[in-house]
């Protein structure tokens, strides 16, 4: 498909390792499925668990050369240039990227999840408690760090609150994500770090949704009964046209990712419903200045 | 409580959502012809159904989106339009009319015109103005012309010219007589100098007749083509800017692409005298 059909507008640069790695594995996915080869048999035949293969497919791990090049033997793909198109592929795969640093504070889910926000072209976050991340001030940060790893020393906390930062020079690149952000009241009203830090936090929040990237819509306490059901999640979409919509769920201690169709159609309408029942982003914009008046 | 006042154009706060995802939708099943993303199994299950009897019709969602970027931009650059009247907006693609139009002329202002809520949440979310120009979104049913021209005038100036563009939306009116009474009424609420531009389906394709009776029968709203004099009728009283009402191919294609397979879509371009 030509660049053109993108529905972003967005150049096609990659950032970071993650698209890379996802385009690997579809295409082995899809050789695989070919071949008719078991999830069991490829696994067999470079030494790995059969969850190892399905991790490669997500594109969820890093890749060796040789198990994809042993692999694309498996599946009888024998044609040289689609052999080293996908090697190629496979080293940009493998080039770490900014967050490879923070290892020590970071799991690997969480890991992952850089990875695809650095990559997306849209973002589309719900979030019921607190403020998304790429919007937090550095108190605002503080604070929801200090809630999360309340004994841990107060170097480890810097350093997770400036990953946190670290990660928001996203919205200052010269290709920035759209941030399609919905928040329940219930992030705005929360004062997170004390009044005054939120009330800097919701100042941050109102300039940010002047940013051309960036959309803000507030689910108000009076829209009760809204579709999410669960929780907050995140639909992570990229500009390739073969790389599939992801959802990203944090949980306490893991993170849930989803990409087969039915699931994200399905977090896609909720997120839909969501974005449709808030306020417009001049509504929001105008309640969180009211908010900010009335504290 | 926070008092949120209404803006014009936007949604009154009691409505539910009305997005329906129990039948096919015209805007989502666009978007999967076009390769998007933001469409659901029923609506791929609709546009695989639609184009095994009509495959043309991916085809045809390319070639209306080719057609609205070489408008608009004749329209921004020879026209010198900086305003402009979008009517049937659709779900975000690439180039949609605000990008294609501020490339060229950044301070555009472009109105989007659609009912459809989801259409309208993505509109507002996603297709954002540059700093020197400015979109806005009007939630009207074009088939009341004189509440998209109240809704429009608050951000255009309508006795400045003003480009109205109809891509592939007026089929969205099953009598032809009422299409043709939006277009006029739309027209005469425009000043001189203002310009026209439609594309649309004509009817000399019967695999893509079938097509839109299947597809019609299915349960989602209908679309019809109209024929060659019926579709040229749109632009009577209007000075047709070359090379007239003529197949979307041939309306001053851009030499470096691909004409593409024949289809039964015709467009063209008129300026209000």
């Amino acid at each position: 498909m030509s660049t053109d059909q993108r529905d972003d507008g967005r150049a096609g640069d990659v950032q970071g390792p993650t698209v890379p790695r996802m385009l690997v594995g579809i295409q082995l996915h899809r050789f695989r499925e070919v071949a008719g080869i078991t999830p069991d048999q490829a696994a067999y035949e470079i030494r790995a668990s059969r969850s190892k293969i399905s991790r490669m497919e997500n594109g969820l791990v890093r890749f060796k050369e040789r198990d994809v090049t042993d692999l694309l033997t498996l599946y009888g793909v024998t044609d040289e240039k689609t052999r080293s198109g996908l090697v190629t592929l496979t080293r940009q795969a493998n080039t770490p990227g900014w967050w490879s640093k923070y290892g020590d504070i970071m799991a690997d889910w969480f890991e992952a999840y850089l990875g695809l926000e650095t990559a997306a072209s849209v973002i589309r976050t719900f979030e019921l408690q607190f403020v998304h991340g790429l919007f937090q001030t550095e108190d605002y940060a503080r604070a929801v760090t200090m809630l999360g790893h309340t004994s841990a020393p107060a170097q480890e906390i810097d350093r997770r609150v400036s990953l946190r930062l670290k990660r928001q020079d996203l919205l200052n690149g010269p290709t920035p994500p759209q941030v399609w952000s919905v928040l329940d009241e219930g992030a705005l009203r929360r004062p997170v770090g004390g009044p005054a830090v939120m009330r800097a936090q919701l100042e941050r929040l109102v300039e940010m949704s002047k940013l051309r990237h960036v959309t803000i819509q507030v689910v108000p306490f009076s829209r009760g009964g809204h579709a999410a059901a669960g929780g907050s999640f995140t639909v992570l979409r990229f500009s390739e046209p073969e790389v599939p919509d992801v959802v990203y769920i944090e949980q306490l201690t893991s993170a849930l990712y989803l990409d087969k169709r039915e699931d994200v159609d399905h977090y896609l309408e909720v997120m839909n419903h969501l974005s449709t029942e808030a306020l417009t982003p001049t509504q929001s914009a105008k309640f969180i200045t009211e908010i900010i008046r009335d504290t | 409580m926070t008092d949120v006042s209404s803006t014009p154009g936007e949604p009154d706060a009691a409505a539910g959502t009305g997005i329906d995802t129990t039948v096919p939708h015209s805007a989502r099943i666009w978007n999967y012809w076009l390769g998007g993303k933001d469409n659901y199994a029923v609506d791929r299950e609709a546009g695989d159904q639609f184009s095994a009897i009509y495959p043309g019709i991916v085809d045809i969602a390319r070639a209306d989106r080719a057609f609205l970027g070489r408008v608009v931009r004749f329209l921004a650059g020879e026209a010198g339009v900086r305003q402009f009247l979008d009517v049937g907006t659709g779900l975000p693609t690439a180039d949609n009319t605000h990008q294609v139009a501020q490339s060229v002329a950044p301070e555009s202002q472009i109105v989007y015109v659609d009912n459809d809520p989801l259409v309208l949440t993505h509109a507002r979310a996603l297709l954002t103005s540059s700093p020197e120009g400015s979109t806005h979104y009007v939630d009207a049913n074009m088939a009341d012309p004189a509440k998209v021209l109240l809704e429009a005038g608050k951000w255009l100036d309508l006795t400045q010219p003003v480009g109205l563009t109809f891509m592939g939306v007026l089929g969205h009116v099953t009598n032809h007589d009422e299409a043709r009474a939006i277009v006029t009424g739309l027209l005469d609420g425009l000043a001189s100098g203002s310009y026209l531009a439609i594309n649309d389906s004509v009817n000399t394709s019967e695999a893509l007749e079938e097509a839109l009776r299947v597809y019609e029968a299915s349960g989602a709203v209908p679309y019809r083509t109209r024929s060659v004099e019926q579709f040229a009728g749109y632009f009577d009283g209007l000075e047709l800017v070359e090379p007239g009402v003529v197949l979307v191919a041939d309306w001053r294609p851009d030499p470096s692409a691909d004409r593409g397979p024949e289809i039964p879509q015709m467009g063209g371009v008129g300026r209000k005298p």
